[in-house]
This record gives C-alpha cells, sequence and structure tokens, in this order.
C-alpha cells in the first residue's frame, strides 16, 4: 500500500510539470499586458520600460517559464505585478475561503446525493424516482452563477433567513455552499442509484433475501455499502471541479476566495497571480484523483489484492 | 446514514447559532458602505506605491489640497500656498496641531520625509518636477521646482499624494498598506481584508477636517465598513435588504429599479467618464479628414442620451468633460450632430450613396470595422452608433474584445472605428490619447501631426502657470477636435445609492467624488 502510494505521488511530478507549462502558456500567449494596468495616465515610456524590466517581462518566455518553475520549486510563487504584492500571501488569504466553501459543498453533494441515490433506487422506476431524477437534473444543468442569484431572491430578499452576501458569519456560507452543492448533486444521485441496483443484483444479496433478513436492512447495510465504491470515486474526482465551480459562485456572492481572486487577476493580467491560482486548481484535481484512488485501494480488498 | 443525518442537523444548528450572532448592533453609529464594482480587489492602502486605491483611502489619510466638485482647489493640510510667477517655487503653509493616528506630529519635516520614499515608487511621474523640498520653520515648506509645472496642486490632491506617516512607513515595509496604515484622516484603518471589507474607526483626535465639510471635527459616524462586491446585481439587492446602506456605484440600468424603492435615495453627481468613438486617421478612408468629419457628425449624441441612458448624464460635444475650463472651446469646435453636414462632406470626398443604402467609390463600398468591448453597456452603444453610421451611408461592422485583449489589438494599429470610453478630470488626457509617442495604446486614434505635436508641447510643459497652462491646453484641445481624430459621445453620472431611512447625507456633495468631505458630515438616524 506504502509503495502505492508513494509510486503514485511520484507519478505526479511528470503531470505537474505538464500542467505547468500549459498553464503558464495559456496565460502568457492570450493578448493583453499586465503593464497597462499599472502605467497612470501622464507617465512616461521610460516609466514603462522599467516596469517591464523590473518583472523580466522583456525576457523570452522560456526563460520567464524557466525562473517561475525554479520559484516554484523554492515555493516562491513570486510577486504580484499589478497587485504588488507576494503571490504566496493573496493564495493564502484566499485558500482557506475557498477551502471551506468546497469542502462544505462536497459534503452537501455527498449526504444529497446519496440519501437521493438511495430513496430513488429503493422507489426504482416509480414516480418518486423519476421526480428525484428529473429534479436534480434541472440543478445540476440551471448554471451556478443564476442559481445563486435566484437562491439570494428566494432565502434573503423573500425570506430573509440568511444575508445576502459576504464572509462575516457563518450563516453567509449556507446559500454558497447549497448552490454549489446543489449543482454536483445530480451525478451523485445518478451512480449511487446504478451502483446500488447493480449491487441488488449479486448472488450475496440473493442469499441475505433467503436467510430472512428485512429488506431496508439489506439496501442500507449491505447493499449501499457495496454501491459507495463507485460515488467515493466520484466525488474525489469532484474535489477539483468543486473548487473551479466556486468561482463565478464566489463572485456573485462577494466572498474572498480563489475564484475571486482568479478572476480579478484575469481582468489585470495579473500573471504570477493566473498562474498560482490555475495551479491550485490543477492541483486540487491532480490530489483529488490520486485521494480517490487510494481510497478505493483502501475500502475495496479487491483492488488492494491487485496492487501486490 | 444516521451520522449522516446528525451531521445536517449540527449544520444547521450552527448555521442557525451564526444567524443570531449576525444580527447587528443597529443602534451604534455605524455605516456598511459598498465600494464601486471598478475599485474592487485594490491589494493594498499605501497610496505611495500601489497602482490603484479605492474610496476609503482618502479618509486615512489626508493630502494637502483638496479639489471640489466644480475641480477647484482648496486647502486642507496645507492652509495657503503661494506659486512664484515665474513657476519655479511653491511656498506651503501647513496646518497646526496635526497629528498621525500613530501620535506623531505632522509637521514641516514631514514633508521632505514624505517625498523621498515617493522617488522610488512607480507614481514619482507626479512629483518628478520637485527638485528640492526646503524647510523653513516647523509649518513652512518651500518646494524648488525643475521646470514650472502648473499641475502640481492637481497632483497634490490626489489620493496618490496622500500623506502616511513617514517613520511607520520605514518601520513597516512592505506591510504598510496592508496590516497597518498611519495617515492623518478622521478614520484609522481596523482590519482589511483584501477582495473582502475594510472597518474604518473613527479618530475622535481629528479637528482638521478640510473646508469643503460642515464639520470639522471629528467625523460623526463612529466604525464605517467598506465591503467589495464584484456583482452588481448581489450589491443591489444587499442595499435593497437593508444589509448595507450606501452603494459607491449603481449602473444606470439598475436607476429605475431603485427609484421604485420606497426607502431608497439616489444621487446622480457629474462624473469623470467620456465614452466617445475614436477615428485611426492612418487607415483609409479615414486617411480623408471630411470622412473623419462626416463621421463625427453622423454620431447623434441626443438620441443615445435617451434611448440607451434614459436621460441620465449629459452629452459629450468635445474630447474633455464639461467640469474643466479647457472644455470650453470656441463653439465652432465644437462635434455636434448634423446629418447633413456629414452627407455632404461624403458627397464632397466622393463617396455616392448606392441602391443598397451603402456610400460607394469608384465601386468600393464605404465599409469599415468598428471596434469595442465585449461588456454588454459597451456592445449596446456601439449598436446604436452602428445605426447611426448606417443613417449616413456607412456600412460599420462590429468586433468585440475583452477589456485587456482589446488594448493589444489597439497596439496591431488595425483599427478603424473604436467605441470606448476614459475616466479622468485633467485636461492633460488628450495629451495622453492623442500624443504622437503613443501610437496604438493609448493613441488609438494613431494621431500624429506636427502641429498637434508642436501645442502639445507648449501645453504640456511651456506653461508657468495654471491660467497659461489652461489657455493652452485649450488651443491644443481645439486644435485636435478640428482634425477628428474622433467622435464624443456621452458623458456618464456617478450614481450614489442610500438607504434613507439610516444615512442622513450633507444636502451638497462637495469633492470630486463621494468621498471624504461627505463622510464627515454624514450621520446615521437613531
Amino acid at each position: 500500500m506504502t509503495a502505492y502510494v508513494v509510486r503514485r505521488l511520484l507519478m505526479l511530478v511528470p503531470v505537474f510539470l505538464a500542467v505547468s507549462v500549459v498553464i503558464f502558456l495559456i496565460i502568457h500567449l492570450i493578448p493583453g499586458d499586465p503593464v497597462d494596468n499599472l502605467i497612470k495616465i501622464g507617465s512616461g515610456p521610460e516609466q514603462r520600460a522599467a516596469i517591464v524590466a523590473r518583472y523580466g517581462l522583456d525576457r523570452s518566455l522560456p526563460e520567464q517559464y524557466l525562473i517561475w518553475l525554479a520559484g516554484l520549486v523554492r515555493g516562491d510563487l513570486g510577486t504580484a505585478i499589478v497587485a504588488q504584492r507576494p503571490v504566496s500571501t493573496l493564495i493564502a488569504q484566499a485558500l482557506p475561503h475557498s477551502l471551506a466553501l468546497g469542502g462544505l459543498s462536497l459534503l452537501v453533494s455527498a449526504g444529497v446525493g446519496i440519501v437521493l441515490g438511495a430513496v430513488a433506487m429503493r422507489y426504482r422506476d416509480g414516480p418518486i424516482d423519476q421526480a428525484i431524477m428529473g429534479g436534480v437534473l434541472l440543478g445540476s444543468t440551471l448554471p451556478t452563477f443564476w442559481l445563486g442569484l435566484l437562491m439570494i431572491l428566494l432565502f434573503s430578499v423573500v425570506l430573509g433567513w440568511f444575508p445576502v452576501s459576504g464572509a462575516r458569519t457563518w450563516s453567509s456560507l449556507v446559500l454558497p455552499v447549497l448552490t454549489i452543492g446543489l449543482a454536483g448533486t445530480a451525478l451523485v444521485v445518478r451512480v449511487t442509484r446504478i451502483a446500488m441496483i447493480e449491487a441488488a443484483q449479486k448472488d450475496f444479496v440473493l442469499l441475505l433475501h433467503a436467510k430472512g433478513l428485512p429488506p431496508s436492512r439489506i439496501r442500507l447495510r449491505h447493499v449501499l455499502r457495496h454501491a459507495l465504491t463507485p460515488v467515493v470515486t466520484i466525488l474525489a474526482l469532484r474535489i477539483g471541479w468543486i473548487l473551479g465551480g466556486a468561482v463565478t459562485v464566489e463572485v456573485v456572492f462577494a466572498r474572498p476566495g480563489l475564484g475571486t481572486l482568479l478572476i480579478k487577476a484575469l481582468n489585470q493580467h495579473d500573471y504570477p497571480v493566473v498562474q498560482a491560482c490555475l495551479l491550485m486548481l490543477a492541483m486540487a484535481v491532480m490530489l483529488g484523483t490520486l485521494v480517490g484512488d487510494i481510497l478505493q485501494a483502501a475500502i475495496d480488498p479487491r483492488v488492494r489484492a491487485n496492487l501486490k | 446514514m444516521r451520522k449522516l443525518l446528525a451531521k445536517a442537523a449540527l449544520a444547521a444548528g450552527i448555521c442557525f447559532a451564526g444567524l443570531c450572532a449576525a444580527v447587528p448592533a443597529v443602534f451604534a453609529q455605524e455605516a456598511t458602505i459598498v465600494f464601486n464594482t471598478n475599485e474592487v480587489g485594490a491589494p493594498t492602502y499605501n497610496p505611495i506605491k500601489a497602482s490603484m486605491l479605492n474610496a476609503a483611502t482618502g479618509l486615512i489619510y489626508d493630502m494637502l489640497v483638496e479639489q471640489d466638485a466644480d475641480l477647484s482647489f482648496h486647502p486642507h493640510l496645507a492652509e495657503s500656498w503661494e506659486e512664484a510667477p515665474d513657476g519655479m517655487s511653491w511656498v506651503f503653509h501647513l496646518k497646526k496641531g496635526v497629528t498621525f493616528h500613530n501620535g506623531e506630529p505632522f509637521n514641516a519635516q514631514t514633508i521632505p520625509a514624505w517625498l523621498e520614499l515617493f522617488k522610488e515608487s512607480d507614481n514619482a511621474y507626479m512629483s518628478e518636477a520637485i527638485d528640492k523640498v526646503e524647510v523653513v520653520d516647523d509649518y513652512t515648506v518651500k518646494f524648488a521646482m525643475k521646470h514650472p509645472d502648473p499641475n502640481l496642486l492637481y497632483n497634490l490632491s490626489s489620493t496618490f499624494m496622500a500623506i502616511p506617516e513617514p517613520k511607520a512607513y520605514k518601520a513597516l515595509g512592505d506591510k504598510f498598506g496592508v496590516t497597518e496604515a498611519i495617515g492623518t484622516g478622521p478614520y484609522k484603518l481596523e482590519t482589511f481584508n483584501v477582495g473582502s471589507e475594510t472597518v474604518l474607526v473613527r479618530n475622535d483626535a481629528y479637528t482638521w477636517g478640510s473646508p469643503l465639510s460642515k464639520n470639522t471635527g471629528p467625523a460623526k459616524i463612529q466604525k464605517l465598513t467598506f465591503r467589495e462586491i464584484p456583482e452588481e446585481s448581489t450589491a443591489f439587492l444587499e442595499l435593497k435588504t437593508g444589509g448595507v446602506d450606501m452603494l459607491l456605484g449603481v449602473p444606470t440600468d439598475f436607476m429605475g429599479e431603485l427609484k421604485s424603492e420606497p426607502n431608497i435615495a439616489l444621487l446622480t453627481l457629474p462624473g469623470s467618464e467620456v465614452a466617445y468613438m475614436s477615428i485611426n486617421v492612418t487607415s483609409a478612408p479615414f486617411t480623408d479628414i471630411k470622412v473623419r468629419e462626416a463621421a463625427a457628425f453622423a454620431i447623434n449624441q441626443q438620441e443615445i442620451l435617451d434611448s440607451i441612458y434614459g436621460g441620465v448624464g449629459s452629452v459629450a460635444n468635445t474630447f474633455l468633460i464639461s467640469a474643466l475650463p479647457e472644455s470650453q472651446v470656441d463653439p465652432k469646435y465644437l462635434v455636434k450632430y448634423d446629418p447633413e453636414r456629414s452627407k455632404t462632406l461624403l458627397d464632397e470626398a466622393g463617396w455616392k450613396m448606392a441602391d443598397d443604402g451603402i456610400r460607394a467609390k469608384d465601386g468600393t463600398p464605404l465599409k469599415v470595422s468598428l471596434w469595442t468591448q465585449s461588456d454588454t453597456s459597451f456592445r449596446r452603444l456601439s449598436e446604436v452608433v452602428q445605426a447611426q453610421l448606417k443613417a449616413v451611408g456607412i456600412d460599420a461592422e462590429i468586433t468585440s474584445f475583452d477589456s485587456s485583449s482589446i488594448r493589444d489589438q489597439y497596439k496591431s494599429g488595425k483599427q478603424q472605428l473604436a467605441v470606448r470610453s476614459y475616466e479622468w478630470n485633467n485636461a492633460d488626457i488628450v495629451d495622453w490619447f492623442f500624443g504622437g509617442d503613443r501610437l496604438g495604446y493609448p493613441n488609438t486614434s494613431m494621431f500624429n501631426d506636427p502641429k498637434a505635436e508642436e501645442l502639445r508641447k507648449k501645453a504640456m510643459s511651456g506653461s508657468a502657470n495654471s491660467e497659461q497652462r489652461q489657455a493652452n491646453f485649450k488651443t491644443y484641445h481645439e486644435y485636435v477636435l478640428s482634425q477628428f481624430p474622433m467622435a464624443p459621445i456621452y458623458q456618464p453620472t456617478v450614481n450614489v445609492a442610500y438607504n434613507k431611512d439610516r444615512l442622513v447625507l450633507p444636502e451638497h456633495i462637495r469633492g470630486t467624488e463621494v468621498g471624504p468631505a461627505t463622510f464627515m458630515d454624514m450621520t446615521v438616524k437613531e
């Protein structure tokens, strides 16, 4: 098992390098220039040249990439060009907010998704099943920023239960968490339902029925347990997507976080900040996949057996 | 399963507890204000190094000089000043009894120490004309100038030249303006979370307010919370539900919606923005001045004001905002809708009307490109401009880019017409957008005219005092207008909305925006 984890971690290194090249190229090749956001009306061309030289923007792209990568290896994310602060401080301020939002949303999609999936399986092909499947499909196809605004209208403006926006209290987390959580529920519901239907057709379930166990107990204790393996994988894969999906929701709810930081930096073409944010999101996807694989190995003895 | 339910119940409990805790003590004198969306994400309150500062900066620091709504200058930390007739020296008499938030005195010694810090920053050009600072006595300083700078008072009134405490500035290094910000202003920085909120508390020792506010003593509201909300709909809903008390920037689109709210008051202040259409003078057919003039006179400013902006704001007939004296040009230079003039000019230039409604010359139709930013407001304006050009027989095709990449596109010089806007309240903006050494961007018109360059040089560095500068800039502005490198369109207002059940604002808003002068006089209804 340890050898497996180490091997998987080592495999992340080339992926990380490839991702870093792609991120670097995307932001440097799209048109736009951070220096345009820095120079103010009235300053001269010398000013501009000085700024360009200070941030090394006059060097060739491969050179700039190597400088950035060398910094990354030392744990130095560079200094934001427009924001004029160390990128690591900006990220450190944003990350806890994003993690809280992402983590809670993941819990919501997992909780709601598994419950609804199990219920849908119980009443398979009946009206309840169809209502659940239709409902979650609708929820996941609505764009999150719009769903967010609808949530604000209903829960804050009409009902007045939660604050409209901000990040001052725990209550302000509820609406954004629900928005992201609900959007991700559909997949979990579907996978839970299908996996449970498949597991219910296994021989051991027939045996349990023959032994005379109550059907509800068989479903929850045995079938659901088996069905959770693919659900865990799906959830782990979603870690990265949830952080990415939080970008627009953070803007709608005016929450600080990686998303608001990224959008602001993109508009200003603040290269180091955009690179660091995208790298964080890419790492979340990579680590999510890794965690998913390890979890699967941990809960499924068959996978473990194959590793040896 | 049961565990999950328990967790959900726990989460709900936490949320409810949070909700109860969130109900604020409404009776304390506090107010929550939302920054304009273009100020969201300002990373620091360090006026010396920042490339962007928000509205709270002017409350933490004071400037030597204040500028009023009519753009006149008024004393603040400088009680009075004298300019030498040749513009080569300035004497400033400083206000006595002023202290910084950390107790350090503000006096003549502060000024050279502060300007010294300024030299290392990207904003150094603002004080570049000052050669030496001489401390005459404890409350008098004399600036010896390298060359006359009639724009000095304007620069000194900018928040970038707000005065931080030099000792704390040095001691805190990069943290200054982030964890702590020490100025002489009516409010002290309590907490600052970038991209989220800034909390300011009243400076009780403050007795040196500028003459722009009635109240010169400590401010009336004890605590101000400034929030950053990037999404305008969210900010609007916060104001509507009472989550915040004031929005410093409301898009014109929301005005109708806000007017129907009984507890919300709206203020429209003259802004410093001008929307215009730049015309590339190096791209055929606009190399012909007649075609440029025709395009400029095809724009119906009044129709745009009435139909797109519901009459809020005013038309633009010159390149500068109406508040600037340099915008008062000879009426013959005003660019005002005149379709007949436009049609005659096109006929003279050889572009004859064809059957399809598009003019043509030697078989080539009058087809041009019209660039703009992809934001909805720019697109909508561009579509109306497109229709108005069509009415005189010019076929303009709209291409839109995102706000950052359009600048790179301009640098290619391939643009023909472009709908854009700027925000600035000084005549030197003419130099910025039409100077021959900035072709592409910011000079999107690619305007490089020997006579204009001569007038520009005279306006930028050939004036000893502000009257001369004004006259020189007016002449330069008039000449630029006569060459039609652009067509002015519209001057938007700055719209501020506040909850009138909570806040009382002074009757007249003084200063160039809802800023320190207004916050000094503002009170919360008990």
